[in-house]
């Protein structure tokens, strides 16, 4: 790959003139992008350095810096960098890092670089010039090949007659492009219709810098609202989004696996053999982050023992026999009003429902409920931000008053004083009905946010709605927010209202490879198997299927697996065999990462296994949420690459 | 990794006057593609009958991938007239070196980003001219912020701080001019006149 150098220091004569009579200096050097990242070092800082020791100058300091042009990041990284004596701020970079750093500092600076002229590499094209970007394309008239680019004089109407054997006069070693124009239009049977072509005028005012400027303004400007990053991906909800909630029909057996939370896997309950009912708990809590788990139908347990897991955590799953009766288990029965409860007595009630983030993550609720520190708000995520899914939407639109009820029941654990329900504005319907649900209730809201990727993170939804940063290896409490799934506080309500522990859930089956989508409630144990079936099959061959969405979900290692309480969404659609390239610092990945982070290091640290470079970057900060990878324009696996990394940071302790 | 925007309406009506195959490319949607605008019209063409796949992907720019992703399409494209590409000019290109026996059509213009070295920026900020300015404008760049790029001070057709070209940008020397006097650096107005050097990018890299 060629090395795309963004910029070039200034010649030693300009350099000695500009620093003349300046002294103490500061050395402020951009890490250069779209380059093939190889290396972290560019040399350029230290040659200056070296440079204006030469000259007798005093450096104070000097910090090299990825995408100085990053305004948001650059601001955080130029706090209490400048040393104080130090007179002159000089910045290595192209022009856009000196004027960031000239804006954000509001001294004078001194650009000791030139930026390079390299239009027309972009995309990943970056090894061959391609596009001029001339704002009014004439691949249509050329046969695909483009005259602006690849003729030395950019002529529009035709060859200016000076080539010799197919080879350009100005530089005899390239192709006359207009040669290739005429043979690959020859190829295509256009050559008449070229010819009787009219004389094409290019528009030189169509590039006009304020144009451009409020073009982008006007498609970028919101981009930072509510929180750093965050991606746009296509949402694909229109499969599933018009279909109604329904009950899925009652399996024959259910496999229930035994660890569906992050935390200890529950202890069995129950041996093969045992009759059990509804609502019974078959694995006993194992600790303090561990849930139980219930059985979701009443029959015979005919095994307990290894299955294939649909999170890959393995352990033990209780296979049971359904005889069709559904009976309750005596256990199953509603507690007193939430007026009467004390938060103690909700907390256990949660607890022993096996209530965990029904969101995917698995976390046990009960455990949030004890933040141990004052609450000011509870955050109900209704977003569902991933593409594909409309679960919770389907939801909120059923059980709305579950929802609010479980609200308040969460907000009285924790003693908080307010209730959010935020839901993205792809969600009217929802939004309005619960907007007239909590009408007039002055300790609720409905907080609508604009669709953006991934608005329900827990660290996201917070510093959207409450302006609040989750500090670094924090938890929510740490800022006064507890942040719950809609799923989640239904499946409290019914903990309360009817005494029903989690046994079932609501989940979206679909995809472009799903016959025939639907929103189902569906038992906890059912076969994602007779799921996809139920719903006329996958319909081609080379399909991914994975459980939750496109971003955030699993691959399933097979379709035996069962719907667990995290099971937001079953979704099977074409394989992508997208291979990846080597990094070429576009910056995207810095560009869309929530959390603020560098991915690309992370791919680079990876291959190296530079562990402790990795923890530097803030690696355990990620909350693989997959915006990086998405917008990877090489298409490097940096989820996979940043999971090793953790793996391997936490063993480093 | 560019602005693009749709052609106009009747000339993508044109070059979709037999069957067509649509290719659009989401790779850059964070910068700027018309996703809605586009797929109204494509729709509109598939309502007409006029379609015989679409096949939206990203990253077309990136080679391997492309051919696997056009391998797939093999029917859909071969009962083509035409192959209509939605995305920069780099995709146009990269498409139709694949089908070269095609019609290979650009449904965009693409505009360029100059900024649009490192991270996308919200402002057009340096034109790459290869011999920055900065250093005797107080950090503000006189090729985007002035209309006219001057390099040697303003026009003199600014009224009350605004551009006589468009009134609604600020006159960029009137900018350089407070942001200098903001540093206490007026004497670097004294500085001799400036040349531009317009060499191509060819010869500014020897």
């Amino acid at each position: 790959m060629e090395n795309y150098t963004k910029y070039r220091l200034k010649g030693n004569d300009e350099l000695a003139a500009l620093l003349e009579g300046k002294d103490k200096l500061f050395v402020l050097a951009c890490n250069k992008c779209f380059k093939e990242f190889t290396s972290v070092e560019e040399p350029d800082c230290d040659e200056f350095v070296k440079f204006a020791a030469e000259q007798g100058k005093t450096v104070t300091g000097f910090a090299k810096v990825d995408f100085l042009c990053n305004k948001t990041q650059t601001e955080k990284k130029l706090r209490d960098l400048i040393p104080e004596g130090t007179e002159t701020v000089v910045v290595i970079s192209c022009g856009l890092g000196i004027q960031t750093v000239a804006e954000l500092t509001g001294r004078y600076v001194v650009a000791a670089a030139n930026s390079l002229n390299y239009r027309g590499h972009h995309g990943m094209a970056l090894t061959k010039k391609a596009c001029d970007a001339c704002a009014q394309c004439y691949l249509n008239v050329t046969g695909g090949v483009c005259p602006i680019v690849d003729c030395a004089k950019s002529l529009v109407n035709g060859q200016c007659g000076g080539a010799k054997n197919g080879k350009c006069e100005v530089d005899p070693n390239r192709d006359c492009a207009w040669e290739k124009i005429y043979r690959r239009l020859e190829k295509q049977g256009r050559l008449e219709e070229f010819l009787k072509q009219p004389v094409q005028t290019r528009d030189y005012s169509k590039i006009n810098f304020k144009v451009i400027n409020d073009y982008v303004k006007s498609v970028r400007e919101s981009r930072f609202d509510g929180y750093y990053g965050g991606v746009h991906p296509s949402e694909r909800k229109e499969y599933s989004e018009h279909l109604p909630l329904v009950r899925f029909p009652d399996p024959e057996t259910v496999v229930i696996p035994l660890s569906q939370h992050s935390g200890a896997p529950a202890n069995p309950a129950v041996q093969p053999g045992d009759k059990v009912k509804v609502g019974q708990v078959i694995g006993e809590q194992a600790g303090f982050i561990s849930a139980p788990v219930h059985s979701s139908v009443s029959g015979t347990v005919v095994a307990i023992e290894e299955r294939v897991h649909p999170a890959t955590r393995g352990g033990l799953s209780v296979v049971i026999k359904s005889d069709g009766k559904n009976e309750i288990h005596e256990s199953v029965k509603p507690n007193k009003p939430l007026e009467e409860l004390s938060p103690e007595e909700i907390v256990d009630i949660v607890k022993n429902a096996g209530i965990v983030g029904m969101g995917g993550a698995g976390f046990p609720t009960y455990v949030k409920l004890k933040p141990g520190k004052p609450i000011d708000a509870v955050l109900l995520n209704g977003c569902e931000c991933e593409p594909m899914l409309t679960a919770d939407h389907k939801l909120l639109l059923a059980y709305a008053d579950e929802v609010i009820y479980g609200l308040k029941a969460v907000m009285k654990a924790v003693d908080a004083p307010k209730g959010i329900i935020v839901i993205e504005d792809n969600k009217p319907d929802a939004v309005e009905l619960l907007k007239s649900k909590v009408e007039g209730a002055a300790d609720l809201e409905v907080v609508v946010a604009r669709t953006k990727y991934p608005q329900g993170a827990e660290k996201m939804l917070i510093k959207r709605v409450m302006g609040r940063m989750v500090p670094s290896g924090g938890l929510p409490a740490d800022v006064g927010a507890v942040v719950c799934n809609v799923s989640t506080v239904k499946a409290i309500s019914d903990a309360i209202q009817t005494g029903m522990p989690l046994i079932e859930r609501v989940v979206t089956v679909t995809g472009e490879r799903i016959k025939n989508p639907g929103n189902f409630i569906i038992k906890v144990g059912t076969s994602v198997q007779e799921v996809v079936d139920y719903c006329g099959g996958i319909t081609a061959e080379d399909v991914t299927v994975k459980m939750g969405g496109p971003m955030m979900g699993i691959p399933l290692p097979e379709l035996s697996v069962t719907v667990i309480k995290g099971t937001n969404g079953i979704i099977a659609y074409d394989t992508d065999h997208t291979e990846a390239v080597s990094c070429i610092k576009c910056g995207r990945c810095a560009d869309v990462c929530p959390m603020e982070l560098s991915p690309l290091y992370f791919a680079k640290f990876a291959d190296e296994e530079n562990w402790q470079g990795m923890k530097d970057k803030n690696v355990m900060d990620c909350i693989e949420c997959r915006s990086c990878e998405y917008i990877c324009s090489s298409k490097i696996p940096l989820v996979t690459k940043i999971k090793a990394g953790k793996a391997a940071v936490r063993g480093l302790k | 990794m560019l602005i693009t925007q749709l052609k106009s309406r009747e000339t993508i009506e044109a070059l979709a006057c037999g069957k067509v195959f649509i290719i659009n490319c989401h790779g850059c949607k964070e910068v700027s593609f018309p996703e809605k605008e586009a797929k109204a019209l494509q729709e509109e063409l598939a309502a007409a009958g006029k379609v015989t796949g679409i096949l939206t992907t990203d990253y077309i720019c990136n080679p391997e991938n492309m051919k696997l992703r056009l391998s797939y399409h093999e029917k859909e494209i071969a009962e083509a007239d035409a192959v209509i590409v939605f995305s920069c000019g780099v995709g146009v290109q990269t498409v139709s070196e694949y089908l070269e026996t095609k019609k290979v059509y650009a449904g965009c213009d693409t505009y360029p980003l100059p900024g649009f070295q490192g991270v996308t920026p919200l402002e057009v900020d340096c034109d790459q001219c290869g011999q920055c300015y900065l250093n005797i404008t107080g950090g503000i760049c006189p090729l985007t912020a002035c209309s006219k790029s001057l390099v040697n001070g303003q026009c003199g057709g600014s009224k009350n701080g605004k551009c006589e070209v468009d009134p609604d940008m600020e006159c960029g020397w009137e900018r350089i001019y407070q942001r200098l006097k903001q540093l206490g650096r007026l004497d670097l107005l004294k500085c001799p006149v400036q040349l531009r050097n317009y060499a191509t990018d060819a010869e500014v890299s020897e």
